[in-house]
C-alpha cells in the first residue's frame, strides 16, 4: 500500500494540470445542471448549449486524464524506465486505481450530489441510484478507455486503436440486420445495453489485471477483439429469450393461463387480408384479451404467431415466425405479412393462427395533484413536480424531476435505480397555453403513475377463420 | 564462484527471425561479463530476456537463480539496469528523480546518490528532458547505482556518447560497483577490453564462445610463417586457423586454439621447411574482427 501511495502522489504531481482541467470540467457541468433547477422561476438559467458541451467535454476530460495516467506507466514496450524498477503490480493497479477514484469518482460523486440538493432531492434516499450510477459511467467510461490506454504506449496509438474499435462496431451495426422480433426492443432494450456494458466492463477488468500483473500485451490484445466480437454478437440475443428472462424479474408474477386471447368478433370489420402490390399479403385479425386483473392495464410488447391451413400448410414454415401487435384506438391487433402463393393456397381454407403473445401489466396506478405554487410536490415514483401559472397567468407550465431514472421518458423494464446518464436528473416539462384554454384559470396539474408489475407470454390458437373473407385489393393509383 | 545469470538452451524468435538460438551463457557472481557482437548478434535479445521484458521462445533464463519470468520486485530492487533506449520519466528533474526511487529500494544510500549526482556533474533542478543524450545517460546510471546492486545490467551503455563521458561513465561504474557482477553488452570491444573479466561473443544468434578474458587473450595468436618457396596452403587446413592469407612465401591466420608447442608442430608437419614463424598476441578488437570475418566466410 505505502508504494500504491507513492505512485499516486507521483501521479497526482505530475497530471496537476489534467487533474486541474477537469475538475474545472466537472465544476462548470455542476453548475449548469444544479442552476437548471431553477428554470421554473428564471428560464433564463437554462443553458442547454452550454450543458450540451459540458456532457461532451467532460468524458473527454476524463478520457484524456485517464489515458496520460495509465500511459505514465505505459505496459506495452520494452523501453520503459519503471519495467526494470522493483515496482509491484498490485502497488501499480491500486494506485491507478485510487488515483481515478479521487479524480473521477469522487468529484463525480459530488457534483451529483450538489445537483440532486440543487432539484430538492434528498442524496441519502437517493444511495442506490448515486451509486448505481457510478458503477455504469465506471463501467462504461472509465474501464475501457483505461484497458485500451493500458494496450497501448501513447496517446496518438490511443486515438488510431479506439477509433478502429468505434468504427468496427458502427459498420457491424449498420451492416448486421436486426434478428428476432419485428416489434423491437424498446422496453427490453435494457438487457441487450446492460449485455454490451457487463462484456466491456469485464473484458476491461481483465484486460487491466491481466496487463498489470504480467504485461503480455499480445494476449490481452486479443482478449479486446474477442470482447468486441462478444459485444457485436447482442444482435443475436433472440428478443424471446430476452423477454423471459423480463418475466422471471415481474414484480407480481400472475398465472398466464389466467388470460384467455381470441378473435374479437365484435370488431370483425377491422380483419383484413390487404393484397399488396408485389409477392406480399397483409393480414391483420383484431383480437381480445380477456382476463386481465382488475387494476391492471396492459402494454403489448410482442408477439409470435404462424398461420397453420387445414391442408397442412404453414406460414412461416421454418423461419422464425413473428408478428406486429398493435393497439390503437381500442383496437388490438395482430398483424403478418404472408406470401402471396401461401396466401392463394389457403385463403379458402379454414386457418388457425397459432402463436404466443409478450405484454406487460401496469398496476399501482396512482394520481398526484401538483397545486401552482412555486414548491415542489413529491409524486409517486420518486418526482418532484412543480407547477407554475406564469406571468398573467397565461401560460402554464408542469415539471416533473426524477432523480437518476426517467419514467416519463422511453419506458424501460430496467430493475436498476439508475441509466447511463451524467446529469442525475431528468426534467420534463408540459406547457399549456391558457389562449387555448380561456374558461377558467388551472388551479392545479395532475400526474399519473403507473409501473410494470408483470411480464407475462400467454399462448394463444385462433382457428376456424377464412382469409378470404377478409380479402382487401389495394388501390392501384 | 556461483552463476548469478545463467541461460539454458535459451531461444527467442520473432516471428520467422531467429533472434537467439539454443543460447547456454554463465555468468559467475563478482565478474564483469561482456557481452559483445555485431550489430544484431541478439545483446539487446539476450539482457531484455534476462530482465524479462521479453519471453523466451524456448529455453530459460535465470538471475539469482530465479527464472526470469518470475522476476519480483524484490528481484529488481538488487538490480541496476541502464539501456542505450531507455524511455524515462521526462517530466522529473533529475533530484525528484533519485527522490522518488529512493523508496522503492531497502538499500539506496543517500550519500551516495548525492556523491554519485556531484560526481556525474547533474544539475538536480533540471529535468530530464532537458538534459543531453550523455547527461541522461549519467542520470539513468546514478539513478541505478545508489542503492548498491548486486546485479548491474548495461545494454550498449556507451552508444553515441563521447569519449569524455565514456570514460566518466565506466569510472562511475567501477568505482560504485564493489562486489557487484557486471553484465555489459557492447559492439565496441575497445570500451570492454580495459575491464571486463569475462567474454561473450555473439554472432547472429548464436553464442561463439563464452570465457574468461585471460584464457581468451591467452588462446587467439596471430601467425605469420615465411616459408621455403611459395605453395598453395596445405590441405586440410586446421579448423582453428581461420583468416589464412598467402602472399608469396608469406603465410599468415589467426591460431584460435593457440598453445605454443602444439601449434609449433602442425606448422612444421604441414609446411616442412618454415624459414621463420612469428607469434604476435592480439587485442580484443582484433580477436572480434577476426572472428567476424571468419563467420561471415563459414556464412
Amino acid at each position: 500500500m505505502r508504494q500504491a501511495l507513492h505512485i499516486f502522489k507521483k501521479d497526482a504531481r505530475h497530471l496537476w494540470i489534467e487533474i486541474a482541467v477537469t475538475l474545472l470540467v466537472v465544476a462548470a457541468f455542476t453548475f449548469t445542471c444544479a442552476r437548471r433547477a431553477f428554470w421554473l422561476a428564471d428560464p433564463a438559467v437554462n443553458r442547454s448549449v452550454a450543458s450540451m458541451l459540458l456532457s461532451f467535454l467532460l468524458p473527454l476530460a476524463w478520457w484524456i486524464l485517464i489515458a496520460r495516467l495509465v500511459h505514465a506507466e505505459a505496459l506495452p514496450g520494452d523501453r520503459q524506465f519503471w519495467t526494470t524498477r522493483p515496482y509491484a503490480g498490485k502497488s501499480l493497479l491500486a494506485a491507478k486505481t485510487l488515483f481515478l477514484a479521487v479524480f473521477v469518482n469522487l468529484p463525480l460523486l459530488a457534483a451529483h450530489i450538489v445537483i440532486l440538493l440543487a432539484y430538492g432531492f434528498n442524496p441519502l434516499a437517493e444511495l442506490p441510484g448515486l451509486l448505481w450510477s457510478q458503477v455504469l459511467i465506471t463501467a462504461v467510461l472509465v474501464l475501457p478507455i483505461a484497458a485500451l490506454s493500458a494496450l497501448t504506449t501513447g496517446f496518438v496509438q490511443l486515438l488510431i486503436t479506439g477509433s478502429v474499435l468505434c468504427l468496427a462496431l458502427v459498420a457491424w451495426n449498420i451492416g448486421m440486420p436486426s434478428a428476432g422480433l419485428d416489434a423491437g426492443w424498446r422496453a427490453l432494450e435494457w438487457i441487450r445495453s446492460y449485455y454490451e456494458i457487463a462484456v466491456l466492463a469485464l473484458a476491461a477488468l481483465a484486460i487491466l489485471v491481466w496487463q498489470y500483473a504480467r504485461r503480455r500485451t499480445a494476449a490481452a490484445r486479443w482478449l479486446a477483439v474477442a470482447a468486441v466480437v462478444l459485444m457485436a454478437l447482442d444482435v443475436l440475443i433472440p428478443w424471446t429469450a430476452a423477454f423471459a428472462l423480463q418475466s422471471r424479474l415481474s414484480k407480481q408474477p400472475i398465472d398466464p393461463a389466467s388470460l384467455r386471447i381470441d378473435f374479437d368478433s365484435a370488431k370483425q370489420w377491422a380483419a383484413r387480408a390487404l393484397i399488396e402490390k408485389g409477392d406480399r399479403v397483409w393480414i391483420e385479425i383484431p383480437i381480445t384479451i380477456a382476463g386481465i386483473p382488475a387494476g391492471m392495464s396492459p402494454r403489448y410488447d410482442g408477439a409470435i404467431m404462424a398461420i397453420e391451413a387445414s391442408d397442412g400448410s404453414t406460414w412461416p414454415a421454418d423461419q422464425q415466425p413473428w408478428s406486429h401487435v398493435t393497439s390503437r384506438n381500442r383496437l388490438l391487433s395482430l398483424q403478418a405479412t404472408v406470401d402471396s402463393g401461401f396466401y392463394r393456397k389457403v385463403k379458402d381454407q379454414q386457418v388457425t393462427f397459432r402463436g404466443a403473445m409478450c405484454l406487460t401489466l401496469y398496476g399501482h396506478e396512482r394520481v398526484a395533484n401538483v397545486p401552482f405554487q412555486a414548491t415542489p410536490v413529491a409524486v409517486p415514483g420518486g418526482g418532484l413536480c412543480a407547477a407554475t401559472p406564469g406571468a398573467g397567468k397565461m401560460n402554464y407550465y408542469l415539471v416533473c424531476n426524477y432523480a437518476f431514472l426517467d419514467p416519463q421518458g422511453p419506458p424501460t423494464y430496467s430493475p436498476f435505480p439508475a441509466g447511463l446518464a451524467l446529469d442525475p436528473v431528468n426534467s420534463h416539462v408540459v406547457y399549456r397555453a391558457s389562449l387555448y384554454y380561456p374558461f377558467a384559470p388551472f388551479t392545479a396539474a395532475t400526474v399519473e403513475t403507473s409501473e410494470p408489475l408483470t411480464h407475462l407470454r400467454r399462448d394463444f390458437e385462433i382457428s376456424g377463420l377464412r382469409l378470404s373473407d377478409f380479402e382487401v385489393r389495394q388501390k392501384v393509383p | 564462484m556461483s552463476d548469478i545469470l545463467r541461460t539454458v538452451d535459451l531461444s527467442k524468435r520473432f516471428r520467422q527471425n531467429v533472434a537467439l538460438d539454443r543460447m547456454n551463457m554463465d555468468v559467475p557472481e563478482g565478474s564483469i561479463y561482456g557481452l559483445v557482437g555485431p550489430n544484431g548478434a541478439g545483446k539487446t535479445t539476450t539482457i531484455k530476456l534476462l530482465m524479462n521484458l521479453y519471453e523466451p521462445t524456448a529455453g530459460r533464463a535465470e538471475v539469482f537463480g530465479h527464472d526470469s519470468r518470475r522476476l519480483s520486485p524484490r528481484d529488481f530492487a538488487q538490480i541496476g539496469y541502464v539501456s542505450e533506449n531507455q524511455e524515462m520519466p521526462e517530466w522529473m528533474t533529475v533530484e525528484y528523480f533519485m527522490t522518488y526511487l529512493k523508496p522503492f529500494y531497502p538499500s539506496w544510500d543517500d550519500a551516495r546518490a548525492a556523491e554519485l549526482l556531484r560526481q556525474f556533474d547533474l544539475p538536480p533542478g533540471r529535468k530530464l528532458r532537458h538534459l543531453s543524450h550523455g547527461m541522461r545517460r549519467k542520470a539513468a546510471l546514478a539513478s541505478s547505482l545508489a542503492y548498491r546492486p548486486r546485479l548491474i545490467v548495461l545494454d550498449e551503455p556507451f552508444t553515441g556518447l563521447d569519449a569524455l563521458v565514456r570514460d566518466e561513465l565506466i569510472e562511475g561504474v567501477l568505482g560504485n560497483a564493489e562486489g557487484a557482477t557486471i553484465l555489459i553488452s557492447s559492439h565496441d570491444l575497445a570500451e570492454i577490453e580495459s575491464f571486463a573479466s569475462h567474454i561473450g561473443y555473439l554472432d547472429r544468434g548464436r553464442l561463439q564462445f563464452s570465457e574468461e578474458m585471460a584464457s581468451l587473450t591467452e588462446r587467439f595468436r596471430e601467425i605469420e610463417l615465411t616459408i621455403a618457396a611459395p605453395s598453395p596452403l596445405p590441405a586440410p587446413w586446421p579448423a582453428a586457423w581461420v583468416n589464412a592469407e598467402q602472399s608469396a612465401a608469406v603465410v599468415r591466420f589467426v591460431d584460435t586454439e593457440f598453445q605454443q608447442d602444439r601449434t609449433t608442430a602442425e606448422i612444421r608437419r604441414l609446411f616442412g621447411d618454415v624459414r621463420q614463424i612469428a607469434v604476435n598476441p592480439m587485442p580484443l578488437r582484433a580477436i572480434f574482427v577476426t572472428l567476424a570475418k571468419a563467420g561471415r566466410k563459414a556464412a
